[in-house]
């Protein structure tokens, strides 16, 4: 494979070219309700080219006929000079050659699927018998392990292993008309041993579909909001994490202004740092999909706009140092500007502190979903309760936050020191499919927030 | 591929009771801009096979991208067969189907040269309204050709041949952001892309204006891109699968009134020149019109193979896959038939309403229950029978099945939006709205 790369690109007439080859296998078993909807294996492979010519543009061939790479870089190549675009640079970065292997404690590839199977029927079943209300589940095991190779004419000849293991459930629960789900899930880069013995969290997420259904609706309004740091997490990536993407504002002068570095976004405690370097979460990667490595970059540093995320064309034009975030959902798409593992960092407030002056809030936890649309951003919160008078009271339901960024983030006025890390993330920025991102955060409190409802 | 579809179908079965083999090959250019600026020109190649196998009442998956791969692809569905579950399914044998218009040779040899000219039109429709508008746009032509093949004899071949371009504005004025966004597909060659742009310049202009909207109950006015937020969970409550498992509040109300009598909604994947449409679904049953709701009256549901045989009822043809996942129930083309007002009547009637173009959240909360709570990030206010500036920070809630009961208006008017949903304007009587005022 490094020799037929290294011809194709000694071979290439542009001014710069780099190939990415990607193979892929991936097994799932999935259940839903008692019955089995698939125990699978799929195996992919293929590539991408992308040329850049003097005065052109980018040039991408993708292609899973990986017999003749040469021809796939010369359509590349005849791409880029098609276009007469702007003078594209790209963001110098030391050359690398590396071979990154990840070792893994019982290797899941060597897993037959009957034990997989075992291990998901084994969820499920706890949470199909859990209680009679419970009229549906999903649960799902999957893994997939790639294995990257990433070259370009500059030199670098990065080769990258990417693991993943994973475990999924969801309960639905129904009392007449009223339908209630609860979720949860595990996602390691690591062996098979990752997702055993999660039982008692499957039977938490039983008990809380359960729950869920003897749940009022929120009484709509604007509230003050403690959230838990799963659903924290959420909002440091989509409200605001997406916004640090430099793609969003390196061709547009006004977002600049508004994105300018030293602008304040929120109070002294609030920090938010994206780290594709952290070992074993989700979003970590030594190199990104252009070779760059990946580090750890300061977005909001005491409550002040210090960094942002890029690509070496992003920085190029910007001027700033590449940060190795430009990441692609497989050999199908070129990459763009993505995060990595993007959290809130830990401040110094109790989870007691947080909720003991509140004297009508809500607890709001875990994430059903989020969307940004720039300054604006909804999600909803996969369960809540009402605080009252510092006490954590009744569960509610329906909490949905929506809201201005640039409010909201002033308007955190606690974080607490009680970080974690959620397992489970995937952003769907662009390109289809999702890619694999950490969040992370201590709980937060933040104040006057619109909750819809009725 | 389809030399290969046929030797993996004739050797797989010779080792399970019944074989099927799904292949897929595409082609594409493509071009996008940036801020207004060509940025990249894209040429893609991709295939594969999946294939399913019954073996001993057991039904088994397995797919891979590329060549090469064959002799893994077979072992792998024969293994994952003897872990699925019994089911008593059949592979659908030949039945007559064809003559729905889904390639249009203009379209498969669109010179990408044709493609940056549509992208440069689209632009200076949208500075029409606006020329500091910057524009990023992805221009698409596609060649797909698929076949399903299976041991009860069935060979289903398409070709089909899309253009695809979507095209979205970022407008940043200090810590204002506004994202105006609209996608145009079809099957055979039209400049209709054109009347969509002009469509997202008149949002454009609709919104240069602010105005500030109470919050409250009022009469709500879904363009059809934001009654999509009324379309989802009507999409989920009447796929088969949910249905099936009992999680959808339609299940078992088949022939019930539910919904006002302006309401008719189908599945149609017989409309010519539809990126949606085709003879065949990916299971090789043939595609047909399925009436979904009558006139308010429910009347049933879509279900591809898998799920029609658990369910004991006959498959709709609506079994659509990718490459790496089994079939599932899928809406072909969703099809809200329009009403008798003309938009402007609807809109001049008005006094006081919120107009909604485009959601947030879409697909988030507790959908199957029909409950959407969805924040806007466009919208406008109407006003004494005028649209008079567009209004922020505004969030809606209901519930489609209690919504849906009283239908004040469709327009005559529709937009085929995401694709695959052709929409009328939806004029709800009375809907919660919460505003900042």
């Amino acid at each position: 494979m490094r020799d037929m790369l290294s011809a194709a690109l000694k071979a290439s007439r542009a001014d710069y070219t780099e190939i990415r080859i990607e193979e892929r296998e991936a097994s799932r078993v999935s259940f839903r309700g008692p019955e089995l909807e698939t125990a699978s294996t799929v195996l992919d492979k293929g590539g991408i080219v992308r040329c850049l010519v003097r005065g052109g543009g980018w040039g991408v061939a993708t292609f899973n006929d990986l017999t003749d790479i040469s021809r796939r870089v010369e359509q590349a190549y005849e791409g880029a000079r098609a276009i007469q675009g702007e003078l594209i640079d790209l963001a110098e970065v030391p050359v690398s050659e590396d071979r990154v292997t990840v070792p893994l404690e019982q290797d899941f590839r060597g897993v037959p699927l009957t034990e997989k199977r075992r291990l998901a029927a084994g969820y499920n079943d706890i949470l199909r018998t859990f209680d009679p209300a419970i009229i549906d589940t999903s649960t799902s095991y999957w893994d997939s392990f790639s294995r990257v190779t990433y070259a370009n004419s500059e030199g670098t000849l990065v080769e990258e292993e990417r693991p993943m293991v994973n475990v999924s459930v969801s309960a639905m629960a129904r009392a007449d008309g009223n339908v209630q789900r609860a979720f949860e899930g595990v996602s390691k880069v690591s062996g098979f041993g990752a997702v055993l013995g999660h039982e008692e969290m499957v039977r938490e997420v039983a008990e809380r579909a359960v729950a869920l259904l003897k749940a009022p609706r929120v009484k709509g309004g604007r509230y003050t909001v403690v959230c838990n740091p799963k659903l924290a997490g959420v909002f440091a990536h989509e409200a605001f994490g997406h916004l640090s993407e430099a793609d969003f504002v390196y061709a547009n002068p006004q977002a600049q202004e508004m994105m300018v570095l030293g602008r304040r976004f929120g109070q002294d405690i609030l920090n938010i740092v994206d780290d594709g370097s952290i070992p074993g979460l989700r979003g970590s990667h030594k190199y990104d999909d252009e070779g760059v490595p990946a580090g750890r970059s300061d977005l909001i540093k005491d409550g002040v706009l210090v960094g942002r995320l890029h690509s070496r064309e992003t920085a190029a034009k910007m001027g700033e140092r590449p940060t190795g975030n430009a990441r692609a959902t497989g050999y199908r798409y070129p990459p763009i500007v993505r995060m990595t593992n993007t959290y809130v960092d830990s401040g110094d407030t109790s989870f007691e502190d947080m909720i003991a002056d509140v004297e009508l809030g809500i607890y709001a936890c875990d994430a059903f979903g989020g969307q940004t649309a720039l300054e604006n951003f909804s999600f909803s919160s996969a369960y809540a309760y009402m605080i009252r008078e510092g006490r954590i009271e009744e569960m509610v339901r329906d909490v949905i936050l929506a809201g201005n960024l640039f409010h909201t983030l002033m308007s955190i006025e606690a974080v607490g020191n009680d970080f974690e890390w959620a397992d489970f993330g995937m952003c769907g920025k662009g390109q289809g499919g999702g890619l694999p991102v950490a969040i992370g955060s201590p709980h937060i409190r933040i104040r006057d927030v619109a909750i819809g409802g009725d | 591929m389809s030399d290969n579809a046929v030797s993996v179908l004739e050797r797989l079965s010779q080792r399970a009771d019944q074989a099927e083999v799904f292949g897929i090959d595409s082609e594409s250019t493509a071009v996008s801009f940036e801020a207004s600026k060509l940025k990249s020109f894209d040429v893609s190649q991709t295939g594969g096979l999946a294939a399913r196998a019954m073996h001993e009442g057991r039904l088994g998956f397995a797919a891979a991208g590329g060549a090469g791969s064959e002799d893994q692809l077979i072992d792998n569905v024969i293994e994952s067969a003897r872990h699925g579950d019994a089911i008593d399914l059949r592979f659908p044998g030949t039945s007559p189907a064809g003559g729905v218009e889904v390639y249009d040779p203009r379209l498969a040899t669109l010179p990408a040269d044709r493609l940056i000219e549509i992208g440069q039109e689209v632009i200076e429709i949208i500075r029409s309204a606006d020329d500091q508008a910057l524009v990023s746009m992805d221009l698409e032509r596609q060649v797909r050709r698929t076949v399903v093949l299976n041991s009860s004899g069935a060979r289903a071949d398409e070709e089909k041949s899309t253009l695809s371009v979507s095209m979205r504005v970022e407008k940043v004025q200090s810590d204002d952001v506004l994202m105006v966004f609209r996608y145009f597909s079809t099957a055979r060659w039209n400049e209709d892309y054109r009347e969509v742009a002009e469509s997202l310049a008149e949002s454009l202009r609709r919104a240069r204006r602010q105005a500030t909207l109470r919050s409250g109950r009022m009469p709500v006015l879904f363009s059809p891109s934001g009654a999509v937020v009324l379309g989802l969970p009507l999409m989920m409550g009447l796929d088969g699968k949910d249905v099936y498992r009992g999680i959808s509040p339609l299940a078992g109300r088949v022939g019930e009134r539910l919904f006002d009598d302006k309401l008719t909604l189908s599945d149609d994947p017989t409309l010519p020149g539809r990126p949606g449409s085709g003879d065949y679904d990916d299971e090789a049953v043939p595609r047909r019109r399925s009436s979904l709701i009558e006139r308010g009256e429910l009347r049933g549901f879509l279900y591809d193979l898998k799920t029609a045989a658990q369910a004991g009822v006959e498959p709709t043809g609506s079994g659509e896959r990718g490459l790496f996942s089994p079939p599932s129930p899928s809406f072909s083309n969703l099809v809200l038939d329009p009403g008798t007002t003309p938009l402007k009547d609807i809109i001049a009637g008005l006094d006081e309403a919120l107009l909604v173009e485009s959601p947030l959240g879409l697909g988030q909360g507790n959908v199957i229950s029909g409950a959407f709570s969805n924040s806007l990030s466009l919208g406008f206010k109407i006003e004494r029978g005028e649209v008079v500036g567009r209004v922020k920070d505004v969030a809606i809630a209901g519930n489609v099945y209690e919504d849906l009961q009283h239908i004040a208006a469709l327009s005559q008017e529709t937009e085929w939006v995401y694709g695959g949903m052709s929409l009328p304007y939806v004029l709800l009587p009375s809907l919660n709205v919460v505003t900042k005022a």
